[in-house]
């Protein structure tokens, strides 16, 4: 449905998006991950045709978004949450919108519903908050009924009960059938929310797989807590692991429960705790960005 | 392109701004039109021609036209709104010549309700000091179409100009610094003895004058015939969404 193939940008001397390529199926939600200045937004943009690629395809429904028959009503995007004249009430800039984008007006009051809008719709929108500027964005996106929905950073300013809002709403939009390709640095919140992750890092592809799947490529981690907490340090350092602190325990990454607590018993610590601790997007994320920077 | 210019159309409506101007260009249109019948003298006021000067300050609303049509297109820059107008139009070709019309009409707009203000304010006025309102169909249409043209093309070449230099305060001090001051400067240049060329005839300021030169007189100094001034203007208008749709077609909207 999505498809971005050999992609390349440049701005000036930095590369911003380097010979990146991965596609998006339907009925999936895909979070697109990186850190800041990753090559996301740029990404995003060239897809719907707001910014010119220096080489490579980005394709939705096997068209460039300029030259889709409606693409309002094809594709609906959330791009920043600057894009209202604050001056113009919230029902009025979805009309202007409609209108040029050939959806029905019918359709404004309907996604004001949809995103719990219809009590400020006849405010302007500088008096709206950040999370209801998020939520009128989301609501122009969803203006044209379209199957599939780029996004990005739609978490910003929600507050979590807007997030789960959210959350939820972008699971029933995908049950429906649509794509949907999320940009976000909230990475617990993406967790929840996707199918499969693109994680980039300075304009390329650093992995593209389901959580789960990446998430076995990287170490587990366990943590552990002992009155003699210097001398297992030690210990478990001379065994090759890799220990950090984390408050009075320690986390020793690389390591299984059953091998923390074999190799503590042999020289007789006394645990307080032995934890294994699951591995968050966050860690696999880290790993992947932080190795690539190296 | 009826969608695209229905939308813009409904960005003009649905903003304060443009009640804004309306009230300053109403309330400057009566300021003038009240002064000009209560203190000039019965004489002065008597007459199809005299009358026809004071129904002439509606060419304000050329400015306030122009100034219009550069709030229309440097907006959308300044709000970020240009990011939700491409994505909902993404031909940016029917972008620029949408805003160009929408402009257009609002021009036409702006002097309508200029005019008739002044117009309603002659006749309200004019019986009040004992003055008969003897205006004449075809020289207040005549000076209607002049203001008409010349409004509307400034709109559309204020629109351009936003969509081109995109900054609203650079493109607005711009403007006004090339009305001012750069326009009659290079005028200046071009008519010295050093250089004599009535070339500075077609400058956009110099055209609109041309515009509003009476038929018996362009032959007297060195205007463009009203025609040729308005052919000239639209001209400059041309060159200006020109310049706009190759800016915006090759910019990357970030």
């Amino acid at each position: 449905m999505i498809e971005i193939s050999g992609l390349r940008k440049r701005y000036g001397k930095t590369l911003a998006v380097d010979d990146l390529s991965f596609a998006v199926e339907p009925g999936r939600v895909v979070g697109f991950l990186g850190p800041n200045g990753a090559g996301k937004t740029t990404t995003l943009r060239i897809l719907l045709g707001l910014v010119h690629a220096n080489a490579g395809q980005a394709t939705i429904l096997g068209k460039n978004y300029s030259q889709l028959e409606r693409p309002f009503c094809q594709v609906g995007a959330v791009l920043e949450a600057s894009g209202f004249h604050p001056g113009r009430k919230a029902r009025n800039h979805l009309r202007v919108l409609a209108r040029a984008g050939h959806a029905p007006e019918k359709r404004v009051d309907e996604v004001l519903a949809q995103v719990g809008l219809e009590g400020a719709a006849k405010k302007r929108v500088g008096g709206y908050s950040l999370g209801m500027r998020q939520r009128l964005a989301l609501a122009s996106a969803l203006l044209g009924d379209p199957g599939v929905l780029i996004l990005d950073e739609p978490a910003n300013g929600l507050d979590p009960e807007g997030i789960r809002w959210l959350r939820d709403f972008l699971r029933a939009l995908a049950e429906e059938g649509r794509a949907v390709l999320i940009s976000s640095h909230v990475l617990a919140e993406v967790e929840q929310t996707v199918d499969e992750v693109v994680i980039i890092n300075k304009g390329k592809l650093v992995a593209h797989g389901s959580v789960e799947e990446l998430k076995r490529g990287v170490d587990g981690r366990v943590r552990v807590s002992s009155p003699q907490g210097k001398e297992l340090e030690q210990e478990l350092a001379k065994a090759g692991f890799e220990v950090s602190k984390d408050g009075d325990a320690l986390l020793v990454a690389g390591a299984t429960s059953a091998q923390v607590g074999e190799l503590a018993a042999k020289s007789s610590f006394v645990l307080h705790e032995l934890t294994p601790v699951a591995t968050q997007l966050e860690d696999v994320f880290f790993e992947l960005t932080s190795e690539e920077q190296k | 392109m009826i969608a695209a210019l229905s939308s813009e159309w409904l960005k003009i409506r649905t903003t304060r701004t443009i009640f804004w101007l309306l009230f300053a260009l109403a309330a400057i249109v009566t300021l003038f039109t009240v002064a000009g019948i209560l203190t000039n003298n019965k004489e002065s006021l008597t007459g199809a021609s005299n009358q026809l000067d004071l129904i002439g300050i509606g060419v304000l609303s050329v400015l306030i036209a122009l100034i219009m049509g550069l709030i229309v297109s440097t907006g959308e820059f300044r709000h970020g709104t240009i990011t939700p107008t491409l994505l909902s139009t993404p031909s940016r070709p029917l972008v620029v010549i949408s805003k160009a019309i929408a402009a257009v009409l609002l021009g036409v707009t702006l002097v309508a309700f200029a005019e008739v203000l002044v117009i309603a304010e002659m006749a309200a006025l004019l019986p009040l000091r004992g003055i008969d309102f003897t205006l004449q169909g075809g020289d207040v249409a005549r000076l209607l179409i002049r203001i008409l043209a010349a409004s509307a093309i400034w709109a559309g070449i204020g629109s351009a100009l936003g969509l081109a230099f995109r900054n609203q305060i650079g493109t607005f001090v711009g403007c006004f610094a090339w009305l001012f001051f750069a326009e009659p400067l290079v005028q200046g240049i071009l008519g010295s003895h050093w250089i004599n060329s009535d070339a500075g005839r077609f400058l956009p300021l110099s055209s609109t004058g041309s515009i509003f030169n009476s038929a018996n007189d362009n032959s007297a100094n060195d205007m463009l015939s009203p025609w040729a001034g308005a052919a000239t203007l639209s001209g400059w208008m041309l060159l200006a969404t020109i310049v706009a749709l190759v800016l915006l077609s090759r910019r990357d909207v970030s």
